[in-house]
């Protein structure tokens, strides 16, 4: 490449330069505007070049195609560009005309067919509505009892939810707001579109960790997540099973916690440690980190700070900071959370905070999760994982906790002698 | 054993069989006869014989007391496959893991047709652990008291522990800049790095000849005749010849020396 990229491509160059400034007048969208003649059209273009590019302070999150104006925008305004950049720079040569009036005929004949369909399942989701109020009317012997009439609602309830996705899935107005991250947590179709989305790939990762390290069955016996649960610590976010050192974990975690049914509830939150050392018994038994109750959440209120828990009417073990002792494996350090109302028990969901202190008394080494969830009915919604391993800040941290008896270092035990010992000579003769 | 079977033509028969003779010549007798083999003699015939055992089979049998590293089922290919506590070796040898009582145990939620043989701490406990228990484990390592590594001081404070990571990382990138500015600051003074023929970007022999002059060594003058600088020097290099020699006939002892 000796010669300047402008004099080999100049076309190139001059879409490029009518892309940063951001006006949409590229000759390719020339068939949807009234019509100029070309040598107008080229007079207006030659004189646009001669304006400035845009400052920082201008670029819009949705057309920043640029790495260096992306950091502008970010660093200034704090902004994050939307979409992918691929998107962003379509978008900046787009007219942005509305899906109504754009001139392509098959696209308009296919529109109709997708808003016909959308009308009908509307339709349909009015009649599945009113079937269901007339049915909750008639009484359960002409059901054929109870049981029945129960089953038969059940069904039409789910019938509905699924007709309600139904009528949006189509809308490309609706996937683009899913993917600028725009989308309403309380409508059925984004929380379906976010739940299929999680079982892409995070949900199948998450898996793949839970079975590698043994998290079942080593703390619970199954575990079918329903909930996205992410976590961090101040600004670090952890990836599932990651190593995380102990002065970052010191302060409480932070959680996000998204569930994909709608509804207010309240969950539980345990995070266990079954690594931990038992010389006596040489073995290794488990400790309760953490464990905190009533902690409301819905599909849009998501964030739960560790830290921010009602001292008295949730929290029953205050965080304990992660620690491993020098030369022994390394802790695996489970998040769980822990649906409280199952509906099937018809009550509000709240637990008794100082029947649980009694119950499980004031000593995290003997507290099992098993136990909670068998007592208390609760349902493992979700789950995340980290790991911690001694390092040079863990002495620290335990002195700064008060934790007392980590002046400890592990070792490989010597083999035992005298196992093959001769035995006595009487055995030969 | 029969004789083979040899064929005598007749010479003189009818008329016309002599006229027949006389226009083709009878064949002649084969000098040597062949006497076909009943047995084979050569490929894998007489190899029948399958060498040495290889002393193959079980070493432990069920419920016996291992330790690791204890052979426990020897074999050719896989006919038992390692469970709990166990691995499996090169040749596919079985052995211990752990110290603990030998199990043989199939698990068909694993794998319908594996056979295994695993290890249980104690005696009488059986395998396959039942899925939904907890792994039994062992820790194997003995605690000793150390000294922790630092006091705890003040706690820092709320900004800064939340990031602590980050904040060191920034401090440690400060300062590496500061060193690379230095660094680059000092490198025209010290160095005259030019771009010399055959693509050596490297300072001119000369400049590096100077070096020792720049640096303000200091080498004592030679003088021509100086013999007690010679006579010292000698001596130096007999003390350390000797004491080269010294080390050399330890590292030798045992094999003799020349006398």
């Amino acid at each position: 490449m000796a010669l300047p990229t402008c004099t080999i491509r100049p076309a190139l160059q001059c879409l490029w330069r009518a892309q940063a400034l951001g006006s949409g007048s590229i000759p390719s969208s020339r068939s949807f505007r009234v019509t100029t003649s070309r040598q107008d059209e080229a007079a207006i273009e030659t004189t646009k070049f001669d304006t400035p590019p845009p400052r920082p302070s201008e670029l819009d999150p949705n057309t920043v195609s640029n790495r260096l104006q992306e950091q502008y925008l970010l660093r200034i305004t704090g902004l994050h560009p939307i979409g992918s950049r691929r998107r962003r720079a379509a978008l900046k040569s787009s007219d942005h005309i509305p899906f109504e009036q754009m001139p392509y005929q098959c696209f308009q004949e296919a529109r109709k067919v997708l808003q016909e369909d959308r009308e009908e399942k509307l339709e349909k989701i009015t009649e599945m509505r009113r079937r269901i109020a007339r049915w909750q009317n008639v009484p359960a012997e002409e059901c054929g009892g109870e049981y029945v009439k129960k089953g038969k609602l059940v069904r039409m309830q789910k019938h509905l939810e699924e007709l309600k996705i139904l009528a949006d899935i189509n809308d490309p107005v609706i996937k683009k707001r899913f993917e600028d991250g725009m989308g309403d947590m309380n409508r059925p179709i984004y929380r379906h579109l976010a739940n299929k989305k999680w079982r892409e790939y995070k949900r199948l990762l998450l898996m793949q960790r839970i079975s590698q390290m043994h998290i079942v069955p080593d703390i619970l016996s199954h575990i079918d997540p329903t909930a996205e649960v992410s976590l961090g610590f101040g600004r670090r976010t952890v990836q599932p099973g990651e190593f995380v050192d102990s002065r970052v974990s010191e302060r409480p975690a932070r959680l996000k916690i998204q569930v994909f049914n709608k509804g207010e509830r309240f969950v539980s939150i345990a995070v266990m440690d079954p690594d931990v050392p038992d010389e006596k018994r040489d073995t290794f038994s488990s400790r309760c980190h953490f464990l905190a109750v009533n902690i409301p959440i819905s599909p849009t209120s998501t964030s739960v700070p560790l830290s921010k828990t009602d001292k008295d009417s949730q929290i029953i073990y205050p965080w304990l900071p992660p620690y491993a002792e020098k030369g022994a494996p390394y802790h695996r350090l489970a998040v769980f959370v822990l649906q409280q109302d199952k509906p099937a028990l018809g009550t509000d969901g709240k637990e008794d905070v100082e029947s649980l202190r009694t119950d499980f008394g004031p000593r995290r080494e003997l507290f099992s999760i098993r136990r909670l969830i068998q007592q208390r009915r609760m349902d493992p919604i979700g789950i995340h994982l980290f790991r911690s391993k001694w390092d040079e800040g863990t002495d620290e941290v335990v002195q700064r906790a008060g934790i007392d008896g980590f002046n400890v270092e592990f070792g490989r035990r010597k083999p035992e002698k005298g196992l093959y010992k001769k035995k006595d000579g009487a055995r030969y003769r | 054993m029969h004789p083979p079977r040899i064929r005598i033509v007749p010479l003189a028969t009818t008329c016309h069989s002599c006229l027949l003779l006389r226009l083709r010549p009878p064949p002649l007798l084969p000098l040597t006869l062949v006497r076909p083999s009943t047995s084979a003699s050569q490929g894998r015939a007489n190899k029948g014989a399958q060498g040495p055992g290889k002393r193959l089979g079980a070493k432990k049998a069920a419920s016996e007391l291992v330790v690791p590293g204890n052979i426990i089922f020897r074999q050719r290919g896989t006919h038992w496959y390692p469970g709990e506590n166990c691995a499996m070796g090169r040749d596919h040898t079985i052995f211990a893991k752990e110290k603990g009582y030998v199990t043989y145990y199939r698990d068909p939620e694993t794998h319908p047709k594996r056979k295994y043989i695993g290890i249980v701490f104690q005696r009488g406990e059986k395998l396959p652990v039942p899925r939904n228990e907890p792994r039994r484990r062992r820790l194997g390592l003995v605690g000793k008291e150390r000294e922790l590594s630092t006091v705890a001081t003040d706690p820092p404070t709320t900004a800064e522990n939340q990031n602590s990571e980050v904040g060191d990382l920034v401090n440690a990138q400060k300062i590496l800049k500061s060193q690379i500015m230095v660094a680059r600051w000092k490198l025209p003074t010290t160095k005259n790095v030019e771009l010399r023929p055959g693509y050596q970007y490297r300072e001119s022999n000369w400049s590096i000849g100077r070096t020792a002059e720049q640096a303000n060594v200091k080498v004592r003058e030679y003088k021509r005749g100086d013999r007690f600088l010679a006579w010292r020097k000698l001596n130096a290099r007999k003390a350390r010849n000797a004491e080269r020699r010294a080390l050399g006939s330890r590292q030798n002892k045992g094999k003799g020396k020349k006398r």
